[in-house]
């Protein structure tokens, strides 16, 4: 269990991780416990499309249809409460693993072994990114299987897509978090400026299509790339994958050279 | 063999505060060497440059002939080191600690690991977060020594552990000396070094003030001399004698402490007076220390 860092990361991880899961299963349990009587009350639609627009943009993504399974899961569950859970377990696992190693002074053990900086860092990229993978794939997991006990139809290949695309979410804001770690030091500001730019960012994707100026802004939104495509009708969007993959692996090359290039605290 | 540790011209600030000033220092393969100087006073910023956790702002430091900051890694597989603030891993046992670094260090627990612990009285079984602050120490001490590294770089090392344990950190510092490994030692008391040095070097707000050979220091060791004459003597009786420290005169008795190369000068003076009684002892090697290197030893910088 202790033979690198990235398993050592992830036994760290393993009690929030096991803890994150039951809170996964628990809440897709409870939208699906939920799901026949939604089903059965047209007035959901009805209601959600008397919503103000503005409110049905940021809290739903646009064009769902509640009387489906697909689109009560994406209005319900996909675009408010599903990214949260992911973002906030990588942001923790970003800014845990420099900067939380070093306000704990545990990273002089590390930084004095005969361990390259680079190699800490990408070590520790890598536990983040199975951890957030990991829990984006239960999610999924548990949508298809429990999904299965309430009589919801939902496509596994797309179910897959959305889920891929959701661990990329969570992973560019794990980034952030992980570069300014490095960079800093500070665990404050490495789980601080991800939860700023996350609400930046979602409130700029949800208002972009009618806010005429934030129009042009709304494609740099990562929850643009996660979601407007609509993944779990339309399966995987590869340019939104290869931004988000190219934004991640840009952040840990600054999360390195910042690292690299900085005195640790004590 | 060149010098384990060479530091040219090695200065480190912090913003506006200037933490380690033009420090140039050579440590030899088998030689202690006893980092000495007050808190604050720069001795944890030396370490840490020389572990390549720090950039030096001028100036540089090698380690077995490497760069400290740029060639950390290959220096490390060759360093043990004891940081000041040493922090463990609160959920991981002494055994899990040993394991996670050997396995850094691209190997298994050493051999040696046992027969440490039993030297030091470590039960390696429990998790960080029971150990004492002792202990823990003790594990970084393991931790350290694992590996038998060519230097060790050792913050404070003993503070924490009871007198009987210190004892045997020193002769295993010693016993590394002995095998050619070279040691830097940090304290802010010379009685921990002293058993084990053979140099120290002293620092006060940033800078080295001195570098001695410990049995230089011996040889200027104060002896306290008594005299009590049989009449009243003049006051400057001892004025021709150099290097007389405290010296007072009262009537028929004197006092002063002498380094031992003007006892010879004293009893010469003393014995052209009539003397009633005498006494002669030789002081602590910290008291001669402090006599030299000044009571600073509080003036945190």
């Amino acid at each position: 269990m202790l033979r690198d860092i990235t398993t050592k990361t992830l036994r760290d991880q393993g009690r929030a991780f096991a803890g994150w899961g039951v809170a996964i299963v628990l809440l897709v349990a409870m939208y699906v416990a939920i799901w026949p009587s939604m089903r059965d009350q047209p007035a959901m639609s009805d209601f959600i499309d008397q919503m103000p627009e503005a409110f049905r943009n940021l809290f739903a993504t646009s064009g769902a249809d509640m009387s489906t399974p697909v689109g009560y899961l994406q209005i319900e569950l996909l675009s408010f409460m599903a990214p949260i859970l992911v973002i906030l377990y990588a942001v923790t696992a970003g800014s845990a693993a420099v900067a939380g190693e070093e306000s704990r002074r545990t990273l002089d053990l590390l930084v004095t072994a005969p361990v390259s900086r680079r190699r800490l860092v990408l070590e520790k990229t890598l536990a983040m990114v199975i951890g957030t993978v990991g829990l984006s794939a239960l999610l999924g997991l548990a949508l298809v299987v429990e999904g299965r006990f309430a009589d919801m139809s939902l496509p596994t290949a797309d179910v897959a897509a959305a889920m891929l695309h959701l661990a990329l979410l969570g992973l560019v804001f794990g980034g952030v978090a992980l570069a300014i770690g490095c960079a800093t030091g500070s665990p404050g500001l490495s789980k601080g400026i991800p939860a700023v730019l996350a609400v930046v960012t979602y409130i700029v994707n949800g208002l972009g299509g009618m806010v005429s100026w934030l129009e042009p802004l709304q494609k740099y939104s990562p929850f643009y790339q996660y979601a407007a495509h609509d993944p779990l009708r339309t399966g995987v969007s590869w340019p939104a994958v290869v931004v988000a993959f190219v934004t991640v692996v840009v952040l840990v090359v600054v999360a390195v050279l910042g690292f690299e290039r900085r005195d640790v605290h004590n | 063999m060149g010098s384990v540790i060479t530091a040219e011209g090695l200065t480190k600030a912090f913003g506006a505060t200037v933490a380690l000033r033009d420090l140039t220092l050579e440590v030899q393969p088998g030689e202690v060497f006893g980092y000495l100087g007050p808190n604050g006073a720069g001795k944890t910023t030396t370490l840490r440059l020389i572990m390549g956790l720090i950039r030096p702002t001028t100036g540089s430091v090698s380690v077995l002939g490497m760069d400290a900051w740029r060639d950390a890694v290959p220096i490390h597989a060759r360093v043990g080191y004891v940081p000041g603030e040493l922090v463990l891993y609160d959920r991981l046992t002494g055994y899990d600690h040993v394991d996670y670094l050997a396995a850094l260090r691209g190997g298994t627990r050493p051999a040696r690991v046992d027969q440490l612990a039993e030297q030091l009285d470590l039960d390696l079984r429990r998790p960080a977060r029971e150990l004492s602050r002792g202990n823990r120490q003790k594990v970084a001490l393991v931790l350290a020594l694992m590996t038998e590294p060519e230097l060790l770089v050792l913050d404070e090392p003993t503070g924490g552990l009871d007198p009987m344990v210190q004892r045997t950190v020193q002769g295993l510092i010693l016993d590394h000396a002995a095998g050619g490994g070279a040691v830097l030692l940090s304290s802010h008391v010379l009685g921990e070094v002293q058993r084990v040095a053979s140099r120290i070097g002293v620092l006060r707000a940033g800078r080295l003030v001195a570098v001695e050979r410990l049995d230089d220091l011996r040889a200027k060791s104060l002896h306290h001399v008594e005299v009590q004459f049989a009449e009243a003597v003049p006051a400057g009786i001892l004025d021709p004698v150099p290097d007389l420290r405290d010296v007072t005169v009262d009537g028929s008795s004197l006092r002063c402490s002498a380094p031992q190369s003007s006892l010879d000068a004293v009893l010469k003076v003393v014995s052209a007076h009539p003397v009633v009684d005498f006494a002669c002892a030789e002081a602590e090697l910290e008291e001669t220390f402090l006599a030299y290197y000044g009571a600073g030893e509080t003036d945190a910088a």
